[in-house]
């Protein structure tokens, strides 16, 4: 039953049908599958699932990452309800657009990833100062800081990534809080996150998800 | 020959003594005039000025008549626009704010006597007049599936596309093509002849091929039918379109195509010749450096990328060298260097 489960709900995701996955996830509970089981077994494997496949088709799109991302974002919030025990939580990230930049997109993509891996997430908004995201995440215990940036000025200029990582630096807190970075300029320059002073970037937001994941179990373990 | 005259040789195919070279300098002309972002862009005579200096200095072969892509978002009721003294303007805030906001957004009925189009018209009929007989005047126009990511954020657009009812989303979409369909006219009109169509929902990179087909397409036909496709240049926002480049020959009848950096040029080149293919037929593929890299490469990398582009180009003709938005942090050694090497690799003698 699970593997046509999983069947079903992967091909509404990869069709952006929402609605079908929603169909899917409430006759899986109808049938007697766990909360649980819907979260850790069919959605964080199809988010998973997406990643590889951009990595393996260039057809894999946009709306495909918005959808993928909404969908599993959405379905693992109404299962937490239903959980029979609170999940165990992989880290925190404040996540915004760096200042200057109201490009939303990208950032909402990962935010809904991290959501449905189990990472909470808070977003800061668009065009976000950079004293903002460092006393945010301090405040909130964040093992992340996620900036989104699609324009060049906003990517590379002095009031993005770069006066983040100073922040941290002077405030002594670059061992706690990572810096990742994402958008379009960072696509074209494959090694720009470094002259930025960012920790790690993806090349879209679903791959971030992961990417951020990794980053927040690499620093608890190191 | 003009500029205007080589760049019509190469869309034909008829002799001339180099490819055209085009370099899209937007926001370089506050710095090359002295002002601030926000001055420059205050003035239809500033854009024009900055863009004619420019041209004088650097010898490319276009001008603009942009100011900022939000610009298009004022004659919806836009106000607020986030000027940055190192990048290109962004819209503040967003006019749609909420579902409900759509149905109070109108298209004014005629665009042209809105404040909104006064300073372009003034920098069109400048430019026009000092320039246009013999260089082409370029203008960008958003398509309708595209405005909506101007008026209410692109996170906020993809959600109502994807999950909204579809006949709000349909009646945004209607509002937005009726602008289009006002704007290109409005654009030939004051002179401009190379009209960009930045069209990013008509790739496969934001939309799956069937959503291109049943949603992009038929909107992108709506927005060009009353006007045609003359002067038209199809263009994603520097996202790869190379797949979907027949439909876009045969179903929009577009011969002019802005090839992303991240696409494979040749592969372009080939699409579009193999569907061009008998004499007399006018096309053009644009090739397109990355511009992002062109901020750190070393003045011999600009060189050797250039070379490798028109070695990929030149063949055959029908072929122009042009550029993406130009980050302000281009070095302005980088710029010459690039459009030195795009003349010298560029000569057809």
């Amino acid at each position: 039953m699970l593997e046509r489960i999983i069947k079903e709900y992967n091909e509404a995701v990869f069709e952006t049908d929402k609605d079908a996955a929603f169909e899917v996830v409430n006759a899986a509970l109808a049938n007697g599958l766990s909360a649980e089981d819907v979260v850790f077994k069919v959605v964080i494997p199809a988010v998973e699932e997406m990643m590889s496949d951009i990595t393996r088709d260039p057809d894999a799109n946009l709306a495909q990452h918005f959808m993928t991302a909404q969908i599993a974002a959405e379905v693992t919030e109404k299962m937490l309800l239903k959980f029979a025990h609170p999940p165990e939580i992989i880290g925190r990230v404040v996540i915004g657009t760096a200042a200057g930049d109201l490009h939303s997109l990208g950032k909402r993509i990962v935010m809904g990833c991290l959501k449905a891996l189990m990472v909470e997430v808070l977003d800061l908004g668009v065009n976000v100062p950079a004293e903002k995201f460092v006393a945010e995440a301090v405040h909130y215990g964040a093992d992340v800081i996620a900036i989104s940036a699609m324009m060049v000025h906003t990517a590379t200029g002095e009031n993005g990534a770069r006066k983040v990582r100073a922040l941290l630096k002077e405030q002594g807190l670059e061992d706690k809080v990572k810096i990742v970075v994402g958008g379009a300029p960072y696509r074209f320059d494959n090694e720009l996150y470094k002259t930025v002073g960012a920790d790690g970037w993806a090349a879209d937001g679903i791959a971030a998800g992961k990417m951020i994941v990794d980053l927040i179990r690499a620093g608890k373990t190191s | 020959m003009t500029p205007l005259d080589i760049l019509v040789a190469a869309i034909t195919g008829t002799a001339a003594p180099r490819i055209p070279v085009f370099c899209n300098l937007l926001d370089q002309g506050a710095r090359e005039l002295g002002m601030t972002q926000r001055e420059y862009y205050r003035k239809g005579e500033h854009v024009a000025e900055g863009q004619l200096k420019m041209n004088r200095r650097f010898g490319h072969d276009n001008v603009w008549s942009l100011f900022y892509v939000g610009k298009e978002a004022e004659f919806f009721g836009c106000d607020n626009i986030l000027y940055a003294e190192d990048g290109s303007p962004n819209v503040g805030d967003y006019v749609i704010k909420s579902w409900d906001d759509i149905a109070k957004l109108q298209v004014p009925a005629d665009i042209t006597a809105q404040p909104a189009w006064a300073e372009t018209a003034t920098c069109l009929k400048i430019l026009r007049e000092e320039v246009g007989a013999t260089q082409p005047i370029c203008a960008y126009l958003t398509a309708s599936t595209s405005m909506p990511a101007l008026l209410m954020g692109m996170d906020k657009w993809m959600e109502l596309l994807m999950t909204g009812p579809a006949d709000l989303r349909d009646h945004l979409l209607d509002l937005c093509s009726q602008f289009f369909q006002q704007e290109v006219a409005a654009y030939r009109a004051a002179g401009a002849n190379v009209l960009v169509y930045s069209t990013p929902f008509g790739t496969h990179y934001f939309v799956g091929k069937k959503r291109f087909e049943s949603f992009s397409m038929p909107w992108m036909k709506r927005d060009l039918a009353p006007g045609g496709v003359g002067g038209i240049v199809y263009y994603c926002g520097m996202a790869p379109f190379n797949e979907v480049i027949p439909a876009v020959m045969d179903e929009l009848d577009i011969a002019i195509h802005y090839v992303s950096p991240l696409a494979d040029l040749a592969e372009a080149k080939r699409i579009i010749e193999s569907r061009r293919r008998q004499d007399g037929a006018a096309y053009l593929t644009c090739g397109v450096i990355d511009d992002i890299q062109l901020i750190k490469w070393t003045p011999d990398e600009v060189r050797a990328e250039v070379r490798r582009m028109c070695e990929i180009g030149k063949p055959g003709g029908h072929f122009l060298f042009g550029t993406g938005v130009m980050p302000m942090a281009i070095p302005e050694a980088n710029i010459k260097v690039m459009l030195e090497a795009a003349f010298e690799y560029g000569a057809l003698s």
